[in-house]
């Protein structure tokens, strides 16, 4: 399969701090891949590194094996090809469900307004938000928001989709509508890098898990290895602690 | 038609505005003129001084940017210190009397006024405005950047009409400033509502009558200015409810239903 995004020998400091220690991975077109690992291991980290919102202290990230921390490289049409779910939903609050949906294609991609604005209804309906068109993110619930956060990420027609512990801040009961999304999108074979606590959902959706522990990849293998019978210590220690939750 | 004076003091009242009551709205209206144009021009200078002292000083970008913007940084910030700093009746005379002695420019009275009251304003509304940006959640940067904004794109369509809501009620604020303040001009010459009323009051001895109007007019248009700021500040919040589209939301000829959600507009969610 193609290969899109490598991360070689990535470190990431906080002052005297190390989050990541020397990271490597990689992932192809169609992988939907899942991090897991306790609080603090350097997950979501990761995950910014890869969309440049945080700087790495050394090591590269190549997208299609170009380095995205080369110099030359310009910065926001990188990040239109990588799309971005956060945990905190951050949608516009001074734009309306389409406007939200909408403003990036039109501004920076510069597609015509009609396309656009059908591109965005198309992602609304597939998430279920398509008759909140008028809503201000205000008047939505925290699933509402994040369904409309990734229609408004699908809708840059992103080239591989990072999701940064989606359904963290819901509502136990709103879970599931997130979840539901990110499987549909899944199964269509979208390329996907998922940082979550969510380990059902991890073991059902992803071709890859990834374990981390205190900055480092601990291990990584297909759902079935990682949550049957993992080799290493600290994943088995996480997930005897997370099954007997 | 006489010429002396009532006795009373309503009656007094009366005969000034008879005589003089052009020349008070000629006043008030060069009041209102001058602080409106002035917040308006003050409120554009503090967005770019405001915009400016934001951006951070990036240690990759190349040092001559780095050094203009940091010359930059330095001169607007001294230009908000002096401003800020200096009686808004001193600097009139300051610059009215300093440009033509020293650089033998002769400002027109109105020039000068529209001059010192943006440039006071604009002082203010710098620190305002910063402070404006900041209270923006860092999220809402993030949300911009990671679809593909660059930063000054994510400052223009998410950050800025942000933080102008935010700050609309210290807009408000330095409008009705403006409004009193424009009274200070009077040492320039500048025939605004009180430059007028003490006009008056000298012709009769009519002080008090005269103050009186002026206090009126004053609070008139102060309560004016800050009522219909409140309105717009309702209509940039947009309706408190919103429309459900029903059914094909592609074709949008099917019914709306109106949602009414109980929280008003201005309130934000915790």
């Amino acid at each position: 399969m193609e290969n899109i995004l490598t991360v070689t020998h990535l470190q990431k400091d906080f002052g005297t701090h190390k989050v990541l220690r020397d990271i490597d991975f990689s992932v192809s077109k169609g992988d939907v891949v899942s991090i897991i690992g306790s609080s603090g291991s350097g997950k979501s980290t990761l995950l910014r590194c890869i969309n440049l919102l945080e700087t790495p202290t050394s090591g590269d990230i190549l997208f299609h094996g170009a380095s995205v921390l080369s110099s030359g490289i310009d910065v926001p049409s990188y990040r239109a090809k990588v799309g971005m779910v956060f945990q905190s939903f951050n949608l516009f609050d001074n734009m309306n469900v389409l406007e939200n949906c909408m403003i990036s294609p039109v501004k920076i991609l510069k597609v015509p307004k009609a396309e656009a604005r059908e591109r965005a209804m198309h992602y609304l309906d597939r998430v279920g938000m398509a008759s909140y068109i008028n809503a201000k993110p205000r008047y939505l619930s925290g699933g509402q928001k994040q369904r409309v956060a990734i229609a408004r990420a699908l809708a840059i027609q992103p080239e591989i989709l990072l999701f940064d512990e989606p359904t963290s801040a819901l509502d136990p009961q709103m879970v599931g509508e997130v979840l539901q999304v990110i499987g549909k999108l899944a199964e269509e074979g979208r390329t996907m890098v998922i940082v979550t606590h969510e380990m059902t959902f991890a073991r059902d959706v992803s071709s890859r898990v990834i374990f981390m522990d205190d900055g480092i990849i601990c291990e990584e293998g297909t759902p079935q290895k990682i949550f049957t019978s993992p080799e290493k210590e600290p994943t088995k220690a996480f997930l005897e602690r997370f099954w007997n939750r | 038609m006489t010429t002396s004076l009532p006795s009373d003091f309503w009656g007094r009242v009366l005969f000034i505005l008879q005589r003089y009551g052009t020349s008070y709205l000629k006043g008030a209206g060069t009041t209102l003129l001058i602080s409106i144009v002035s917040t308006i021009i003050g409120c554009i200078i503090g967005f770019g001084v405001g915009v400016v002292q934001y951006i951070p000083i990036d240690k990759r970008s190349p040092w001559y940017k780095r050094a203009l913007l940091r010359v930059a940084k330095v001169i607007m910030k001294v230009y908000v210190e002096v401003f800020r700093g200096t009686p808004m009746m001193v600097q009139s005379m300051f610059i009215y009397y300093g440009a033509s002695q020293l650089l033998g420019i002769n400002m027109s009275m109105w020039f000068a006024a529209f001059f010192i009251v943006s440039i006071n304003t604009g002082a203010y509304m710098a620190e305002t405005v910063r402070g404006g940006i900041l209270s923006v959640d860092i999220g809402q940067t993030e949300g911009a950047l990671a679809v593909g904004m660059s930063p000054l794109r994510a400052m223009n369509y998410v950050l800025i009409p942000q933080a102008l809501r935010n700050i609309m009620p210290q807009i408000g604020n330095n409008l009705i400033i403006n409004i009193k303040d424009t009274c200070v001009l009077s040492v320039i010459g500048t025939v605004e509502l009180f430059f007028s009323a003490k006009s008056v009051a000298g012709t009769y001895y009519t002080y008090f009558e005269s103050m009186t109007i002026a206090m009126v007019l004053y609070l008139t248009m102060t309560i004016a200015a800050s009522k219909l700021l409140r309105l717009w500040e309702k209509k940039m919040d947009g309706p408190a409810t919103y429309d459900l589209a029903t059914t094909d939301t592609l074709a949008f000829t099917s019914g709306l239903l109106n949602i009414s959600t109980k929280r008003p507009a201005n309130e934000r969610p915790l």
